[in-house]
């Protein structure tokens, strides 16, 4: 299992389209990738689920891929999150 | 009559098509065949996707791209593993697919619902129509053809779903009335969109009426009328009249220039807050930014912004309007705008304190962090550096010897930016107007922020409700003032703009023209409204006005003066 933290950094926070892109992007891989946020895990293949967190701008969010690509998984999260989500 | 929120402007005049809520219940049962069950349920959502996919193109087509977002929205959250997943789980442990549909839907509505956010809200709306849709295709249930209506119709619905609008025919709907709903709902930003009248939020209007009541909608004012006498419709059918030509005359102002009655030029601007609303004023025909707030780069974020990050910023703003002015307003913080992560202590007067400019030319490396982003975004445009809540001359000497340093700095690094770039104050303060000449010597041009300059100039705090009253751009003083700021600068010859919400005020416009200003500053979407109450003055009209209204001795009484001569 491999994790990083990272900051939500587009200025909407995981809204619909933020959160389509983001799990667009992890759900090829084969590993889980779950976002910690506030003490909750969420799935990160799921628009719902990162919806559902609420997480807004400014916000540290803890990456945690788990699975046989896991770390390209966490890299290619990583990367999303920090240049904006697409915003 | 009925009240409700008025979300889309205009006066609508028909025979309603009450769009009865379908039953949609059904009896849960264990189901045995669970492979049977989970066919019938993926042939459902497949109908499901096909039908959005269809309506996403159609709004597409005939609404804007922008609106067939909501239907995509749709389809990223049914394509969603949480939603169709759980649902298939649940069949599979033998719930039949309706309640596997419902079960899940409302745990997700049940979530979003209680969000803070406004938007995220909005997304139990979204679920709930997607409940509704999965349903009506499981049992079999056949919608009202809304495209099939007859001309001059008003739709009547408890709400109306991005699928229902997706059918209407602009030319055949002239009203739309809901039961639920806000000026931020689907329908309402459809309503838009489609140029429909229409008023949400009606409580029990689907109760009240029937099929072929005639109704009025007044989308302006937000009332509804059913089955109306004859004198009401009458006066109705000419506020129609008045409303579309209002509308057409605006359209027509698209693309002109801001020329007064006399054909004079003046230049007429956009208020903004964010890069992104940049786009908005080119949308709606501004000029230029005659004031972008800089504060959302300090206030979106839990950390300063760095200089890179200010630079892209004013950058994309600055690309965005093409050449034209944009003048951007340094860091106005204090007063009621607080950043947490500045730690500021409690004030006891805080908008007589520690704020703006005298923040800024405390804290030299934030200010010249902000400059050097300014001075770089310079390089990609025209840019003016515009200075809040100034009060003496020495803080404009002292923000144009900090520009000095930077640009010398900048040279040093080999960074390009505009070596002419102008450095202007904005004038708010009973001090600067009073000084307004001396004033004028140092800055490059003027803008007078009229709301700040009322409340400096009457003492009011206009959040306060005992004292509101007296928070009036019309008081004879602030009148006084505002002449006194726009005829030092055109003594000066320095250009004189205005960037507070009096720019727009149509009551306003004639006595700003009379006085010499030179630049209006409006939110984007009041350009319009703006260019045609000035090409509507001459000067010697608006002299006259001006002069006489200078004479009165209260604002009531200059109130009504304006009112009375309004064009």
């Amino acid at each position: 299992m491999v994790s990083k933290v990272v900051k939500v950094t587009n200025e909407q926070g995981m809204h619909m389209r933020p959160a389509t892109v983001f799990s667009a992007a992890v759900t090829p891989f084969e590993s889980d990738v779950k976002i910690g946020f506030n003490g909750m895990q969420y799935d990160g293949k799921s628009v719902m689920m990162l919806m559902a967190a609420c997480i807004k701008c400014g916000a540290e969010i803890e990456i945690i891929c788990n699975g046989s690509d896991e770390e390209a998984a966490l890299a290619k999260a990583v990367e999303l999150v920090e240049s904006g989500l697409g915003d | 009559m009925y009240k409700g929120i008025e979300a889309s402007r205009g006066i609508g005049i028909g025979s309603i098509c009450l769009i009865v809520e379908r039953d949609l219940s059904f009896e849960s049962k264990h189901i045995d065949d669970t492979d049977a069950e989970k066919a019938r349920f993926n042939s459902a959502i497949e109908a499901f996707k096909a039908e959005t996919a269809e309506m996403a193109e159609n709004i597409r087509k005939n609404i804007g791209p922008k609106e067939a977002e909501i239907m995509e929205g749709h389809l990223a959250m049914i394509n969603d593993p949480t939603m169709a997943g759980e649902m298939t789980k649940m069949i599979e442990a033998g719930q039949c697919a309706e309640a596997a549909v419902t079960a899940v839907c409302d745990m997700f509505i049940g979530m979003f619902s209680k969000m803070e956010d406004d938007m995220m809200r909005q997304r139990a709306s979204d679920i709930s129509d997607i409940k509704v849709s999965l349903l009506k295709i499981l049992l079999g249930v056949e919608d009202v053809d809304i495209s099939k209506v007859a001309p001059g119709t008003v739709l009547v619905a408890h709400d109306l779903t991005p699928s229902m609008t997706s059918q209407i025919v602009k030319e055949n709907v002239v009203g739309i009335i809901t039961e639920v709903g806000g000026k931020t709902s689907h329908s309402a930003i459809l309503a838009r969109a489609l140029e429909i009248p229409a008023v949400l939020s009606v409580p029990g209007i689907t109760e009240l009426v029937k099929d072929k009541d005639t109704a009025i909608v007044d989308g302006t004012e937000g009332d509804v009328y059913i089955n109306p006498d004859g004198d009401v419709v009458s006066k109705y059918v000419i506020k129609r009249e008045e409303f579309i030509r209002a509308q057409a005359e605006l359209k027509n102002f698209f693309g002109k220039e801001t020329v007064t009655a006399d054909g004079d030029r003046v230049e007429l601007f956009c208020n903004i807050g964010t890069p992104k609303d940049a786009k908005k004023a080119i949308e709606c025909d501004g000029e230029g930014i005659g004031l972008f707030r800089s504060e959302f780069l300090f206030m979106d974020k839990p950390h300063l912004p760095t200089e890179d990050e200010q630079f892209e910023a004013y950058k994309e703003a600055v690309e965005t309007m093409n050449g034209k002015t944009v003048i951007i307003r340094t860091l106005d913080i204090g007063g009621d705008k607080d950043i947490p992560y500045l730690g500021l202590e409690k004030e006891e007067n805080p908008f007589l304190g520690y704020r703006a400019v005298r923040y800024c030319l405390a804290n030299k490396d934030i200010y010249k962090t902000q400059l050097r982003g300014l001075l770089r975004a310079s390089a990609f445009g025209k840019v003016k550096i515009m200075v809040p809540l100034v009060t003496c001359v020495d803080e404009v000497r002292a923000v144009k010897a900090l520009v000095e340093e930077c640009k010398q700095e900048l040279k040093a690094e080999g960074i390009k930016y505009d070596e002419n770039i102008e450095v202007g104050c904005m004038v708010e303060t009973a001090a600067a107007s009073l000084i307004a000449d001396l004033l004028a010597k140092e800055a490059d041009f003027f803008s007078i922020g009229t709301n700040d300059l009322t409340q400096y100039t009457m003492s009011v705090d206009r959040g306060n409700a005992n004292v509101a009253y007296l928070y009036s751009a019309f008081q004879p003083a602030v009148l006084r003032s505002i002449k006194n700021i726009i005829e030092a600068g055109n003594k000066a010859g320095i250009p004189v703009g205005m960037c507070g919400e009096a720019a727009a005020d149509p009551l306003m416009i004639p006595l700003l023209m009379s006085f010499g200003l030179d630049e209006y500053s409006v939110n984007p979407v009041l350009v319009l409204t703006a260019r045609s109450i000035i090409s509507k003055w001459t000067k010697a009209e608006a002299d006259a006005l001006a002069e006489k209204a200078l004479s009165l001795a209260t604002e009531a009484e200059v109130v009504a003066l304006l009112k009375e001569s309004a064009k």
